[in-house]
């Protein structure tokens, strides 16, 4: 069985090219355009693995996060930050509350893939 | 007496003496020397008689009336007797023994005591001259009643004369003292050879508080304290010398011990036989203290008037310089001989005509304080003249003070300041603008990896679509982040369209800012253009929506109004937000600079001052009302154009 995965992002785009490589990869992809879909999304499903943004209409990633942690159900989930803020302090905010690694946007295909093998220790 | 009382007197005592008289002339023993004169004169005493009825009775009271009424009718009698021969030398004696018994007795009863004694006297006489009993005896009888009628006449006459001269005299002694105790001045009486006290007012006693039993014990120098004692004997030496001094360099020791400063005048006055000296001094003390506060005062205002860096000026409605600080002098290296006098325009700006746009002009027509900017080409400063009008008590102008203050550093700043909350805008913006980027950044790098992996052609025309897309989207930001990043130099005024500046700001800060509000209401109308820098309209407007994001909260929730609208003189620009509202206190500080309820780090303070600075810049209002948790908004308005209007 694959594993499933839940991308959120408001940028369509970005969940568009993210869901055909992980696809082509052979996961199961779901999507969620906002925070609130998202543990909407992680309250109906179960996953292996969140790729979260941060800066999102309605609930930001941080708050996702947050909850997906304090959740018995998916507090072991994997959790992987991917977004456009870059500072230092962000990085370590992002750890803080749990998430397994931190990507900044722009990324490339390889970078995804390294987190991929980090998280599912795999190719 | 009432003075109707006075006249039937006056007029009964001439009739009794008018027929008695005529009688003795017409009927006594012996011929009339003139018949018909005698008659005439008797007619005319007659007649003046029947006039005086018809004389206001006020007359009789007034002794420039009776003066030539005694004379006249003494002059009558006198002659009448002269004309009769029947009239002999002892009567024209007895005659004139009463007038002479009348004009110095005081008293009336004495008076007719003494008139009765006479013509008893002048009866016996008569008689043992046999006269009362011989044939004509009724004829000198008669002369014994006339003689006490004539002494009851002129008696009442004198009498009267003498009680209208006490009254005269009472009046006017009244008078004086009234004056001498109501005055408002100290007066005291001295007396000419020791310059002992003899009379003092109220107002002396209440200056000097000594009594006037007290005064009336002393002589004039012991009013005075040891240190003035020298003074003021020779002040009074000057007096006796010159008959009169005044001084106003001597001073009363009262008797608490206080000096009484006082303006003093004394001159010497003759009463009857007597020579006084009468002082009359006023308490200058009060007088003083105001003096010598006002002069301090005075050299406060000038110390202050001349500190004054900023050039100060005094004007007449007519624009003549009458008063100027230090710092003008300087600045036209003149003196202040060579600018009083002179028209303002003329002295400063060698013009013939009042300065375009002057303040002083707006405040000579309105009586209302008036400011403006003025550019200097010769020496390319930039002045701000201010204006304000010096009125009396009835509201008319009696002088503009203009105060001119040289804002050419302030300005440049000013400029340096927009510039540099400019820049750390454009840095806040870098942050917000590298997240918009990234993103489509993103996206086209996923985007193309995707296609060059993928083998079927003809899905990589969808791929590429998207790679469009996300570049577009890149090419607007750095669009709009070059214009706002625009330099804001003054020779960049141009007309500037608000609609298009709000629009541009509001699409900036939705850059910045990843949530934008729940619902942006633009109700913008067609407006004029005003005359501007672009770049800093830009800056009031995405400060103003910045400080209404962070208010609500970063925006997710709220609500942002944008409006614009065209008003009679002025142009109108409104942002509202429904944020957190600002509280009470702070709203009289907000547009102070540095001020700032964000946390450190988060907020400069600068930026509502930078909003204020180009607003009132362009001449513009800003104005703002807010309610905690119902929102703020901020109304500024510009004025239009003149070649709009």
């Amino acid at each position: 069985m694959s594993r499933k995965i839940l991308i959120v992002d408001d940028e369509e785009v970005i969940r568009k090219f993210l869901k055909i490589h992980l696809a082509k990869l052979g996961y199961e992809v779901k999507e969620a355009g906002d925070g609130e879909q998202a543990i909407e999304q992680l309250g109906k499903d179960d996953f292996d693995l969140l790729i979260c943004d941060i800066l999102m209409p309605k609930k930001n990633g941080w708050e996702v996060i947050k909850e997906a942690k304090s959740n018995p159900k998916t507090k072991d989930m994997p959790v992987i930050v991917l977004t456009a803020k870059n500072e230092d302090s962000d990085m370590f905010k992002g750890y803080d509350l749990g998430a397994n690694y931190y990507m900044t946007k722009p990324f490339s295909k390889a970078q995804l893939l390294y987190g991929l093998q980090l998280m599912f220790n795999e190719a | 007496m009432k003075d109707q009382d006075k006249k039937k007197i006056v007029i009964t005592l001439r009739w009794t003496a008018i027929i008695v008289t005529s009688y003795l002339i017409l009927f006594g023993r012996g011929k009339v020397t003139d018949i018909q004169l005698s008659h005439f004169l008797i007619a005319v005493y007659l007649l003046s008689n029947v006039l005086l009825t018809f004389l206001p009775k006020t007359w009789f009271s007034n002794l420039k009336f009776f003066y030539p009424l005694v004379i006249f009718d003494t002059g009558i009698v006198t002659f009448g007797m002269y004309l009769s021969e029947k009239m002999t030398t002892d009567f024209y004696l007895v005659f004139f023994l009463i007038i002479i018994f009348a004009s110095i007795s005081r008293n009336f009863k004495l008076l007719m005591v003494m008139g009765g004694i006479t013509a008893l006297i002048y009866g016996v006489l008569l008689y043992s001259w046999g006269l009362l009993t011989a044939e004509t005896g009724a004829s000198y009888t008669l002369r014994i009643p006339f003689i006490f009628i004539m002494t009851a006449f002129y008696g009442y006459i004198v009498q009267t004369l003498t009680k209208e001269k006490r009254k005269e005299l009472t009046i006017s002694e009244d008078k004086y003292r009234g004056l001498f105790e109501n005055a408002n001045d100290g007066i005291i009486l001295l007396r000419n050879s020791q310059l002992q006290i003899a009379d003092v007012n109220r107002e002396a006693e209440k200056a000097t508080g000594y009594k006037k039993e007290e005064l009336l014990q002393k002589e004039v120098l012991d009013l005075f304290g040891p240190e003035e004692i020298e003074k003021a004997r020779c002040y009074f030496k000057e007096v006796v010398e010159n008959g009169e001094g005044r001084t106003d360099f001597l001073s009363f020791m009262r008797k608490d011990g206080g000096m009484l400063e006082m303006d003093l005048s004394t001159k010497r006055i003759d009463l009857g036989d007597e020579s006084f000296y009468q002082m009359i001094f006023r308490d200058l003390t009060e007088q003083r203290k105001l003096e010598k506060k006002i002069r301090e005062s005075k050299r406060n205002l000038e110390a202050i008037f001349d500190g004054i860096r900023d050039q100060l000026s005094i004007q007449t409605p007519d624009y003549q310089i009458f008063r100027v600080n230090r710092a003008v002098i300087e600045k036209y290296k003149s003196t202040f001989r060579e600018l009083i006098s002179r028209k303002c325009y003329e002295a400063y700006y060698q013009r013939t005509l009042p300065c375009e746009k002057c303040p002083i002009s707006v405040t000579i027509e309105t009586k209302q304080p008036a400011s403006s900017v003025m550019k200097i080409s010769e020496d390319n400063t930039t002045l701000q003249i201010f204006s304000y009008p010096i009125l009396d008590e009835k509201e008319n102008l009696l002088s503009v003070i203009e105060y001119v203050k040289d804002i050419t550093e302030e300005q440049r700043l000013q400029e340096q300041l927009i510039q540099s909350e400019k820049l750390a805008g454009i840095g806040i913006l870098a942050s917000g603008v590298t997240h918009e980027i990234n993103n489509p950044l993103s996206g086209i790098i996923g985007m193309a990896e995707i296609a060059l992996e993928e083998e079927d052609p003809s899905k990589n025309r969808d791929y590429l679509k998207d790679i469009l897309i996300c570049a577009q989207r890149i090419s607007e930001i750095v669009k709009g982040l070059k214009s706002y990043s625009r330099a804001a130099k003054k020779e960049d005024l141009s007309p500037v369209d608000l609609n298009e500046v709000l629009e541009e700001s509001w699409k900036m800060v939705c850059l910045a800012i990843k949530n934008p509000p729940l619902e942006v209401i633009k109700k913008f109308q067609p407006i004029e253009k005003i005359q501007a820098n672009i770049g800093e309209i830009q800056q009031v407007f995405t400060n103003l929506i910045t400080n209404a994001f962070q208010a609500m909260n970063g925006g997710g929730e709220g609500k942002l109004i944008l409006a614009t609208r065209s008003l009679k003189d002025s142009v109108e620009v409104k942002v509202s937000d429904n944020g957190l509202g600002i509280p009470q206190k702070y709203l009289n500080q907000i547009f102070d600079p540095f001020f700032t309820t964000k946390k450190p780090g988060e907020g400069t303070g600068l930026g509502l001052n930078i909003v204020y600075r180009i607003v009132t810049k362009y001449e513009g209002t800003i104005e703002v009302e807010s309610k905690e948790q119902v929102g703020t908004t901020f109304t500024i308005k510009f004025p239009k154009r003149r070649d709009d209007s």
